[in-house]
């Protein structure tokens, strides 16, 4: 590693699906020697890149985990994390820039701004990560840098501002402009690696002047002394504009924009002088924990490998040798054969080996100084978890976990894809926080709950993969409930009375519908003729009525009963005897009370540009959703609407394919309501399915 | 020979299990202020009419509006409310909130299943108010129509500023009104400064009162809000003698006792 912390540099690379996260790094690797070649992503070799190292990622060709590398460049160490593009993935992202100094946004030069990119936007901005912009695949046909900057600017805030400048287009792409140098860059060779520097073409000196003003202009917001200069008409230095540019970068007021095409090798290594000048170092970013023995207070962490050490464990691999656990040290060091404390379970964990990754590769090392990513093999703990000196009771705020927004039920082929099943959903669901599963108390499925269709077909996938588990997978069933909608009367004697010890008890009395509330019972009996021993029995008997209803056995809500008048006999009265009166007095009065269905309403709320709006409501529509109301934010509209939750399966995929990608929606539980008829029909003939398949 | 079968109109079929809902509606209907209130028409306004309800801030402007939506809705007629300056869920509240009022006063229960039936009437858009643009809500009311989603047939307009450039949008807004068969209703923000000019009404409103059916004035008297007719009453038609609950916000009629 290297000695001076000012001299490291932290960086996730983040984008929408396919803008060339992976090729751009791949690129990267390349130049900065870290790789001897170069493979395609979905390459004719079969290799792939070298970030994609699960067959998963290069069969499909995409990248599902997030994976770390380090490189050198100018006598800079760059730590990097490669992130998925997939909102299914979305975890990955939330994580590596949890724990990253700064970000490169790669946009497509064709698609521009896209869903995915205004997500890691967002998750940029919630941790405050400095940010440079990269416009790739200048190549394509379709190509337009500047309208993409115009798309930062009003879709995204950014205040956005050309680097460079291109040099041709499309097929004619042949290099940049710096606007800083106001120099021409040419990438020859046989993979882009040999820079030719020319002075700026002649057709483009006037654009590059231009531009280059405004560059200078959007920096001299953030240099008084650069402002200076511009007013006294001086000769701006490339150092000050460069510092200028920097500052306004920190502060997040300022987003500079390369441009290029990693896949043509063209235009990467400026991008990485711009990573080395423009992004910052640890020490430049203010990190906090709590001070878990002075209530949570704020307390700042100073990248010094002499203090206590601090690390935030952000991401878990499980393997058959141990769990790899990636840390992020913020303060101190972790060294190999230190005992540090998990503070959130008070244990001491011993630190076996320390290693720092490339890739799916490890590398020994003594220790994890400040300011650096590396990872420990064989210590249990959880995503989130901080580690500690012991006697440093500090803890660190975890990363924002997504809420899953599909479910699957699955079931196991067999007894021994059971077992499997189980050992791959523990691990699954260690790892990945999105990731959830349980068993449904009411329908006894196992249920899986992620971020989208891929994510789960994922996992299903590595389940058959990694853990020979065979499974199929299915909508989960609704759980809907019954209720009754009018007041009945019950007059019920128990009698069996046929010699010997009998049974006896009348209970007399009426079910009416409650307004909020499950189960009310009430007792209104007097003069005694039901003992008063007896009336928890009553209770009992009512309340084991409304678990499962006579009618379609779903579980019976808003029910108040009471009792006001009943019977008993001096000896053949017991427990037992109020509580079959009961039961069979509730599943008489039940059928008689008209009684009906309900079924789970769920607040859905959908963001979409506003030109999918009238799209996104028809899907509503056609899912008995009613629209409470659309709320139009200018590019944005937020469409608000209770659907039932039975009509919602799927819904992920069609509202992005409705959408371009660009819709995202969130859905909570809202209420219960009384299913139509034609719904009602449907559920009595699938219920009665069941029981003939179960008989 | 064929026998000829006289036409008969096909009535309204309610099942029994909906006829509490049915009777619910009727009670609230008939007790509804609105009703028999004495306007010259139940709707207050025609369709393709326009509406403005006029008050300083604070007054009622918005929960007056929302009881004549309710009403609307009540009678199964599909209501947009557009909001320019209050979000989804809040403009869902005021409905709330005076349903349930208006419930409690009435002594009715078990209004929960009702309240979701004469919700599916209602449509809530909301716009900032410097990117409204009328051809902007055309747009999203097509959406709704062209797809069956939402037929509304009345419009409120909540919270347009009344300022010099209003003419062009209130015009925009009357031909879309006419052509979708709509009453519209407006909010207009009156101050207590600005008086009103020769003609009677307040600044914001003299230079277009002529695109305006109907005006209705909110200004408290003490400790009551009448409601004061101040455009769109026939020639020696009384005005309708109503008060809006300052408490409660609830329009109430004056010469009777709160049954409503």
């Amino acid at each position: 590693m290297i000695g001076h912390i000012e001299r490291v540099r932290n960086i996730g690379i983040s984008a929408h699906i396919d803008s060339g996260k992976t090729t751009l790094t791949e690129r990267i690797l390349f130049y900065t020697k870290r790789i001897h070649a170069m493979h395609d992503v979905k390459g004719k070799d079969g290799v792939g890149a070298t970030m994609d190292s699960m067959d998963l990622e290069r069969e499909r060709g995409i990248t599902i985990t997030s994976a770390a590398t380090y490189c050198r460049w100018q006598n800079h160490e760059i730590n990097i994390i490669d992130t998925p593009g997939h909102v299914d993935f979305t975890i990955e992202v939330e994580r590596s820039l949890r724990v990253l100094d700064g970000a490169i946004l790669v946009l497509c030069a064709v698609g521009g701004v896209q869903s995915q990119s205004i997500t890691v936007d967002q998750q940029m901005k919630r941790y405050r990560v400095p940010c440079i912009a990269f416009i790739n695949k200048l190549d394509r046909t379709g190509a337009n840098p500047f309208r993409v900057i115009q798309q930062l600017r009003s879709k995204l805030g950014h205040n956005a501002v050309a680097m460079q400048i291109p040099i041709g287009l499309e097929g004619d792409f042949l290099g940049v402009v710096d606007l800083v140098s106001m120099k021409a860059f040419y990438f020859e060779g046989e993979n882009g690696e040999t820079i030719r520097e020319e002075v700026v073409p002649e057709p483009l000196a006037e654009e590059a002047k231009r531009r280059r003003e405004v560059l200078i202009d959007a920096a001299s917001i953030f240099s008084d002394e650069l402002t200076e200069a511009i007013l006294e008409e001086r000769e701006i230095p490339e150092d000050l504009l460069h510092e200028a540019i920097r500052k306004g970068t920190l502060s997040r007021g300022l987003t500079p924009v390369y441009m290029g095409s990693a896949y043509k090798n063209k235009a990467v290594q400026p991008l990485l002088d711009g990573v080395v000048k423009l992004l910052p170092c640890p020490l430049e970013i203010r990190n906090e924990a709590l001070d878990m023995e002075h209530e949570e207070t704020p307390v700042e962490l100073v990248s010094d490998p002499g203090k206590p050490a601090v690390a935030l464990a952000f991401k878990l691999e499980d393997g058959q040798y141990g769990q790899l656990t990636y840390i992020r040290v913020y303060q101190g060091a972790i060294n190999r054969g230190s005992t540090v404390v998990n503070s959130r379970t008070g244990r001491k964990v011993k630190i076996g080996r320390v290693v720092r990754m490339h890739a799916d590769q490890m590398e020994d090392i003594e220790a994890i100084p400040a300011g650096y990513i590396g990872a420990l093999f064989g210590i249990d703990c959880a995503s989130g978890d901080t580690f500690t000196t012991p006697g440093t009771n500090l803890t660190m705020t975890s990363m924002f976990i997504p809420k899953p927004v599909i479910s699957l039920a699955i079931v196991p082929k067999d007894n021994k894809a059971q077992i499997n099943m189980s050992k791959a959903l523990n691990r699954f669901t260690k790892e990945d926080p999105t990731f959830k599963t349980f068993v449904d108390q009411e329908t006894n499925e196992t249920i899986i709950e992620g971020m989208g269709e891929l994510h789960l077909e994922i996992y299903v996938e590595r389940m058959r993969r990694e853990y020979a588990a065979e499974v199929t997978t299915g909508q989960p069933r609704v759980a809907y409930r019954e209720t009754i909608t009018q007041k009945t009367d019950f007059n019920y004697t128990h009698r069996k009375q046929t010699g010997g010890s009998g049974q006896y008890a009348r209970i007399a009395g009426y079910l009416e519908p409650l307004a909020e509330g499950d189960f009310v019972f009430e007792n209104r009996i007097t003069g005694g003729v039901i003992p008063t021993q007896f009336i928890p029995s009553c209770e009992k008997g009512f309340r084991a009525s409304i678990e499962k209803s006579p009618k379609l056995e779903f579980p019976i809500t808003g029910v108040k009963v009471l009792i006001n008048d009943g019977a008993f006999h001096a000896v053949d009265s017991s427990d037992m005897a109020f509580q079959a009166a009961a039961r069979a007095a509730f599943r008489e009065a039940f059928q008689k009370a008209r009684p009906v269905v309900q079924e789970p309403i769920m607040k859905v709320v959908v963001e979409t540009p506003s030109e999918f709006q009238g799209a996104v409501m028809g899907l509503l529509n056609q899912r008995r959703g009613m629209i409470i109301g659309a709320q139009d934010e200018g590019v944005l509209s937020s469409i608000e609407a209770q659907v039932p939750l039975a009509e919602m399966f799927g819904f992920s995929t069609v509202l992005r394919s409705a959408t371009q990608g660009k819709a995202q929606f969130t859905m909570e539980f809202a209420l219960y309501r009384q299913v139509p008829q034609s719904v009602a029909e449907k559920i009595a003939e699938e219920v009665a399915q069941r029981k003939k398949n179960a008989a | 020979m064929a026998r000829l079968i006289p036409f008969v109109r096909p009535g309204k079929i309610l099942f029994l299990k909906d006829r509490y809902r049915y009777m619910l509606k009727k009670e609230l209907l008939v007790h509804h202020p609105i009703h028999n209130a004495g306007f010259p028409s139940e709707e207050i306004l025609p369709p393709g009419g326009f509406g403005a309800v006029l008050a300083r801030a604070g007054v009622g402007k918005t929960a007056f509006l929302v009881q004549v939506a309710l009403h609307a809705m009540l009678q199964e007629r599909d209501v947009l409310h557009v909001s320019l300056h209050d979000p989804v869920n809040k403009i869902d509240l005021w409905y709330r909130e005076l349903f349930q009022n208006m419930t409690r006063r009435n002594r009715l229960s078990r209004m929960d299943d009702l309240w979701q039936e004469i919700m599916a009437h209602r449509f809530i858009m909301t716009f900032k108010v410097d990117a409204f643009t009328v051809p902007k809500l055309e747009e999203r009311l097509t959406d709704l129509t062209v797809q069956g989603i939402f037929q509304p047939k009345m419009v409120i307009m909540d919270g347009l500023h009344f300022d010099e450039s209003v003419r062009e949008k209130l015009e925009a807004i009357k031909n879309l009104a006419r052509k979708s068969s709509m009453a519209a209703w407006f909010t207009v923000h009156t101050h207590r400064h600005e008086g009103v000019t020769a003609s009677g009404f307040p600044p914001s409103l003299d230079s277009v009162a002529d695109l305006f059916d109907t005006l209705i004035l909110l200004q408290p008297e003490g400790e009551n809000i009448p409601v004061q007719m101040v455009k769109g009453l026939p020639e020696g038609f009384p005005s309708p003698r109503l008060f809006l609950d300052p408490s409660t916000l609830l329009i109430g009629k004056a010469d009777s006792p709160e049954r409503m």
